[in-house]
Order: C-alpha cells, then sequence, then structure tokens
C-alpha cells in the first residue's frame, strides 16, 4: 500500500473583509495508491476549497496558510508556479460540477483536449489529433471524429462531462479530482458517468478524489472515505464501515437523514451548519449534537483513531453507536 | 378512489412556441402532452422524471400559473379550464404552490409577516393584530419563531426560507399544493427537516399534494402513488410500493437502478440507459422511449402503445405490456 497524496494539517483561509473564514482548519488526510477516496459533506463544508487548495488554484482571497500537500513524496506547496502548471493536468487533473460552464465557450472541444495534450506531452500535431479522437471514443462520445468540431454549446451537460473526463485522461494523470461531477446531471446521466469513471479506474488504475454531498455515490464509487463538517474532518474509514459502523454523531446524523421507504418520520438533525464566523468553542458539531455534554464545549475533540484506520473527532465515540 | 377524486387531470396539453431561426418553421415544443391523472383526497402523488421531462409545466398549469393548450381539469368538481376568472380566483384559495428554490421565489424586500399575510390581505381575510396572530400560529405549525415576522428574507437560511414558502402556501388553507423540487435546493439534514415537516402537515391537516422530484428516494418516502413522466406523457403510474418493487415500464425500471444507493453491501445490477435525455422539441415516433430502450422489440419505434390498466391502480404504457 503506497501512498500517493498525504494532506497533512492544511489550513486554507479566506480574507475578506473582518478577520479570516477558516474554510479549511486542519484537514488531514491520506490517499492510497489506486484507490478512490470520498469527501463528503454538506453545503460550505470546505470540500471545493480542500481541492482547489491541493491544485493551488485558489480564488485571490483564498490562502493555504499552513499544513502540507505531499505527492509522490514531494510538498505541492513548495512547489514553483511553473512546476504546479506541469503538475496540474499532467499528473494530477480535476473534473468540476459545471461540465459547460468549466469548458470555454469559444474553442471547440477537439481543439480544447488538443491543447490539453501539447501543453504536457512531446507529440507531433498529428499523434495528438488522433489521440483526441481515442481520448473521445474511449469516454464515450458518439461519432467522435465529427463531435471534435463541436463547440462546447452543442453539446447537452452529460456529453460536456465525457469532453472534461477526456480532457482530464489526456495526459494519463495519476491523480482525478472529481468535485460533484454529477451533481448537475439528470440520474441516467449521472449513472452513464460513474460507470465511466468507474471504468476508467478499472482499466488505468488512476487514483481519485471523489468529493459529494452524495452517501450514496460515495458507498457505490469510493474505497475510503471522510466525512467533513465546518472545514475538517469528523469521520474518516473505509466505506463499509462508515455505513456499518459510523461512530461521530454527524455521520449518524446524516444516515437518519436518508430517506428509507414509505413511512416513519426521519431523524433529522436538529438546527443548521454555523456560519464559519460563528463557530462554537469546543466541538463544532456540539450546537446540532444530541449526545452534548458539558465536556464537549470546552475544546475540540482531536481526530481518534478507535480502531485501526477508523478516526473520530468526539470524545463520546466509544459510547455512540447508530442503532 | 373514483368518487372521492378531488382532482382529474384529462389529456392536458401545453405547448410552447419557439421562435426558430430566420426561415426556420417554429416547432412547438411538446412540454406537457396529452396527460391523465387524478389526485384523491389526502393523497400524494410523487411525480418523477428527468428534466425538461414537462414535471414543472405540468404542475403549472394545473394550477393555471400557465394556460394549457388544451385539455380538462376537474378540481373539487369543477372544470379549472371553463371558469370565469373570478371563480378561477376562488379556487386558487384551495390550491397553492411550494417551489423549489426558497432563494428566489421570495420577495427579497417583503417582511415575513407580509409575505405569510399576503393572502390574507389579498382576500380580506385579517388585518392588524388578527393578521399577526394568524401570522404567528401559521409560523408556529411550520417551526418558525414570531421572532421571524420582521425579518427579511436573507436573514435566513435556505431550509428555513423553505418552511417561509411553506408559511406562504398554508396560509389560505389549500385543500390541494403543487410542491415542484420542494428539496433539491437544500442540503441532506435540512432536507429531512422539510420532509418531516411535510409530513406533519399533509397528516394533520389532510391536504393533497402533487409531489414533484427527482429524488426518487424522497418520492418513496412520501408519496401513496407515484406517476412517471417521460417526454410530456405518463409512461407509468401505480402505488408506491408497486412502482418501487414492481417497475413494468423499462424507463421506470432504469431509473430506479440508476439510483446510487447509501449501502455498500448491496450490489444490484444496473441498467445503464444509452444516450442522452431528449428533447421535448424532437419527439420520437411510436414509443417516445424507444431510442433508449433496452428492451425495445419490433413495433416500438412504429406505434405509440396504448395504457394498459394492470389493476390495482397500476397503469403502463409499453408494447411489452400490452
Ligand atoms: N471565494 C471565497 N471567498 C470567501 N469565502 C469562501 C470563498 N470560497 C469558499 N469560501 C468559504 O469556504 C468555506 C468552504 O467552501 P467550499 O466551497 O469548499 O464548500 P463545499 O464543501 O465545496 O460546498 P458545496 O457542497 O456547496 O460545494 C465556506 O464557508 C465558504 O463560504
Ligand atoms: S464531542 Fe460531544 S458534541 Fe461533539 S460530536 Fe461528540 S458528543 Fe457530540
Ligand atoms: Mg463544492
Amino acid at each position: 500500500m503506497e501512498t500517493l497524496l498525504s494532506v497533512q494539517d492544511l489550513k486554507t483561509y479566506f480574507y475578506t473583509g473582518d478577520g479570516p473564514i477558516k474554510a479549511i482548519d486542519g484537514l488531514s488526510f491520506d490517499l492510497i495508491k489506486g484507490t478512490v477516496f470520498g469527501l463528503v459533506g454538506e453545503s460550505g463544508c470546505g470540500k471545493s476549497v480542500t481541492a482547489l487548495s491541493i491544485m493551488r488554484i485558489l480564488p485571490p482571497a483564498g490562502k493555504t496558510v499552513s499544513g502540507k500537500i505531499i505527492f509522490k513524496g514531494d510538498d505541492l506547496l513548495n512547489k514553483t508556479e511553473a512546476e504546479m502548471r506541469g503538475i496540474r493536468g499532467g499528473e494530477i487533473s480535476m473534473i468540476f460540477q459545471e461540465p459547460i460552464a468549466s469548458l470555454n465557450p469559444i474553442f471547440t472541444i477537439g481543439y480544447q483536449i488538443e491543447e490539453a495534450i501539447l501543453s504536457h506531452l512531446k507529440v507531433s500535431k498529428r499523434e495528438s489529433k488522433k489521440r483526441v479522437v481515442e481520448l473521445l471514443k474511449a469516454v464515450g462520445m458518439p461519432s467522435p471524429e465529427i463531435r471534435v468540431k463541436d463547440y462546447p454549446h452543442q453539446l447537452s451537460g452529460g456529453m460536456c462531462q465525457r469532453v472534461m473526463i477526456a480532457m482530464a485522461m489526456a495526459c494519463e494523470p495519476s491523480l482525478i479530482i472529481a468535485d460533484e461531477p454529477t451533481t448537475a446531471l439528470d440520474v441516467t446521466i449521472q449513472a452513464q458517468i460513474l460507470d465511466l469513471l468507474r471504468k476508467i479506474r478499472e482499466e488505468s488504475g488512476t487514483s481519485m478524489i471523489m468529493i459529494t454531498h452524495d452517501l450514496g455515490i460515495i458507498a457505490e464509487m469510493a474505497d475510503s472515505v471522510a466525512v467533513m463538517y465546518t472545514g475538517r474532518i469528523v469521520e474518516s474509514t473505509d466505506t463499509r464501515t462508515i455505513f456499518r459502523d459510523p461512530r461521530h454523531p454527524y455521520t449518524i446524523g446524516l444516515l437518519d437523514s436518508l430517506p428509507k421507504g414509505k413511512g416513519e418520520k426521519l431523524v433529522a438533525i436538529p438546527g443548521m451548519v454555523p456560519k464559519p464566523s460563528e463557530l462554537p468553542e469546543g466541538c463544532k458539531f456540539s450546537t446540532r449534537c444530541r449526545y452534548v455534554i458539558e465536556e464537549c464545549q470546552s475544546s475540540e475533540p482531536p481526530l481518534k483513531e478507535i480502531d485501526t484506520g477508523h478516526w473520530v473527532r468526539c470524545i463520546r465515540s466509544g459510547e455512540i453507536k447508530r442503532l | 378512489m373514483i368518487n372521492s377524486n378531488l382532482l382529474t387531470v384529462r389529456d392536458l396539453k401545453k405547448y410552447f412556441d419557439t421562435r426558430a431561426g430566420f426561415l426556420k418553421k417554429p416547432a412547438p415544443v411538446h412540454a406537457v402532452d396529452g396527460v391523465n391523472l387524478n389526485v384523491g383526497q389526502k393523497d400524494v402523488l410523487g411525480l418523477v422524471g428527468e428534466s425538461g421531462c414537462g414535471k414543472s409545466t405540468l404542475g403549472r398549469s394545473i394550477l393555471r400559473l400557465i394556460e394549457p393548450t388544451s385539455g380538462e381539469i376537474i378540481f373539487d368538481g369543477e372544470d379549472m379550464m371553463k371558469v370565469d376568472n373570478r371563480r378561477l380566483r376562488a379556487l386558487r384559495r384551495k390550491m397553492q404552490i411550494i417551489f423549489q428554490d426558497p432563494f428566489s421565489s421570495l420577495n427579497p424586500r417583503k417582511r415575513v409577516i407580509d409575505t405569510v399575510g399576503e393572502p390574507f390581505i389579498i382576500y380580506g381575510m385579517a388585518k392588524g393584530k388578527a393578521l399577526k396572530e394568524r401570522v404567528v400560529s401559521i409560523l408556529e405549525k411550520v417551526g418558525l419563531s414570531s421572532d421571524s415576522l420582521y425579518r427579511y428574507p436573507h436573514e435566513f437560511s435556505g431550509g428555513q426560507r423553505q418552511r417561509i414558502g411553506i408559511a406562504r402556501a398554508l396560509a389560505v388553507e389549500p385543500v390541494f399544493i403543487v410542491a415542484d423540487e420542494p428539496l433539491s435546493a437544500l442540503d441532506v439534514s435540512i432536507q429531512a427537516q422539510i420532509i418531516n415537516l411535510l409530513q406533519e402537515l399533509q397528516t394533520s391537516l389532510g391536504i393533497s399534494f402533487l409531489f414533484i422530484s427527482h429524488d426518487l428516494k424522497v418520492v418513496r418516502h412520501f408519496s401513496e402513488r407515484v406517476t412517471v413522466m417521460y417526454l410530456g406523457i405518463i409512461v407509468e403510474t401505480g402505488k408506491t410500493e408497486d412502482i418501487f418493487t414492481n417497475p413494468q415500464h423499462p424507463y421506470t425500471e432504469a431509473l430506479l437502478t440508476a439510483i446510487p444507493m447509501p449501502d455498500p453491501s448491496t450490489k444490484r445490477k444496473k441498467i445503464i440507459l444509452a444516450g442522452d435525455v431528449p428533447n421535448p422539441a424532437q419527439i420520437p415516433p411510436g414509443c417516445r422511449f424507444h431510442p433508449r430502450c433496452p428492451k425495445r422489440i419490433e413495433p416500438c419505434d412504429k406505434i405509440r402503445p396504448k395504457t394498459t390498466d394492470l389493476g390495482g391502480g397500476h397503469s403502463v404504457e409499453c408494447h411489452l405490456r400490452g
């Protein structure tokens, strides 16, 4: 088991007006080579900022203030911008939620994929043109020889996402970060795209970070998973365990919130996620937690390994079980 | 069932004229293309289907928020398409809609008391202190405290705004609500709160719902019956459990297996449909689903199947069951 990516105590803050917004505040996880690591959590918990921090493409107000991002033995935070340009799209590619918005509207899709190839690989124009068609074929684009001349707006959302995936695969990266790649798509198209990502992973062994708010996608796609809340990981383990034996009250709450069939009342998590500027002292989940005791509010619990590879940020994890 | 019907929709159509390019013939979009459905008293009919299949247009046409092209909408014994405007206004009091996006469906310049209290003023039902009391009691029903009264929408979270939207709908004491994707803008934990709220209101007030959603898990939880829409028409209708455990239309079957299930121990066989979500301006001949159907047979690309009644309120439009 080789670690491909190790994120260590990452902190990314936004500086807008009064005081920093601590979007990511002490995030750590390891991605084992060849596996899919799922990041799940509700809106605003910092999933996208994590991805942008790894790629080092944060918006101007955002800054990674500390931590390490060890990729293949080197800290990405120590790389120069020129080195990062080689890594982005070469070693690590990213797929975004809004496929149509992520493509450039004024260039054909063939041109855009070709650019991705030529900026990273030393191949002739002829070869790259051939490779574009191969890539489009591999991602299931019908009649790729003709479609290369299409502009993004001529394609459906699902087809644009295939183009994005073709671009992401262009240089055979070792890591793909997919940030909600199917959230904007219909359920039958989502099934197609997830199937495609599964095939890519089987055939090329590419490692992936799969960002989603959908626990169903985690169950289907991820080998291991981290549940995020207010910029931190609250629980992380292999996918089976998170569903079978979740130990953090937030994870349990998320699972209980899912409708299961016709019937009784759902056990909803009360209240809502606190604003970044209004985080409580101590455990950040304490304002909504049904197991909260006085001790929870004094200092923030550390992420503790309660079983091999099962990490939980809760002082009561030993006593708590999902019924 | 039949005589306890609250709403019966027959052969409802809504065509939109699209302005095609210069010299091109305008092609009408058949957004709703001959829909039949009924909703009973205290019934919840779930309406599912993919984007662009006509769900929202259907929901709005039933309320005549969009003017239907043709068809019948019998609500509480009266044909909504035939009544005059005064009568329509009176009928509308009994029907309400809740929208998907709690951010854009509330007027940002109106305080909660104005938004929720508006129908009382429009219909001359209450004012002053009485109005305030009525609004407070509705807010209580949806889980908002009375200190929300004088606040503006931007001061609330998504879930709270959806509660305001629901409160506005409840103000006129409707018997029927069209809920158009009321949860899809919300996070999972907030979704669960709102589902619980809708369910409580449904049982305590006996309101009937047309519940539009692309999230089949939510539909299964909330609906008595489910109807599946594809390209402007209904392809299957039945009791919720029948639809989920014994789907008869290949499209329903594919939709159901496409949902990612939050349980890694179940390995289901997925039916992955080829092709894109179709365009309502280009409706295929024969069965509208045939270009994507993995089970299509000889007549599917030529002849449109008839609706087959399978008994027990289950009906399907497919040659395999014809
Ligand atoms: N450009 C920005 N300026 C200021 N704050 C930002 C910016 N981008 C993100 N944030 C803040 O960082 C935090 C994490 O945001 P992020 O986009 O990573 O969440 P997310 O988990 O991806 O949510 P979603 O599920 O909605 O995509 C939020 O509190 C957000 O408000
Ligand atoms: S530490 Fe306390 S408040 Fe936080 S999740 Fe555990 S029990 Fe709940
Ligand atoms: Mg995001």
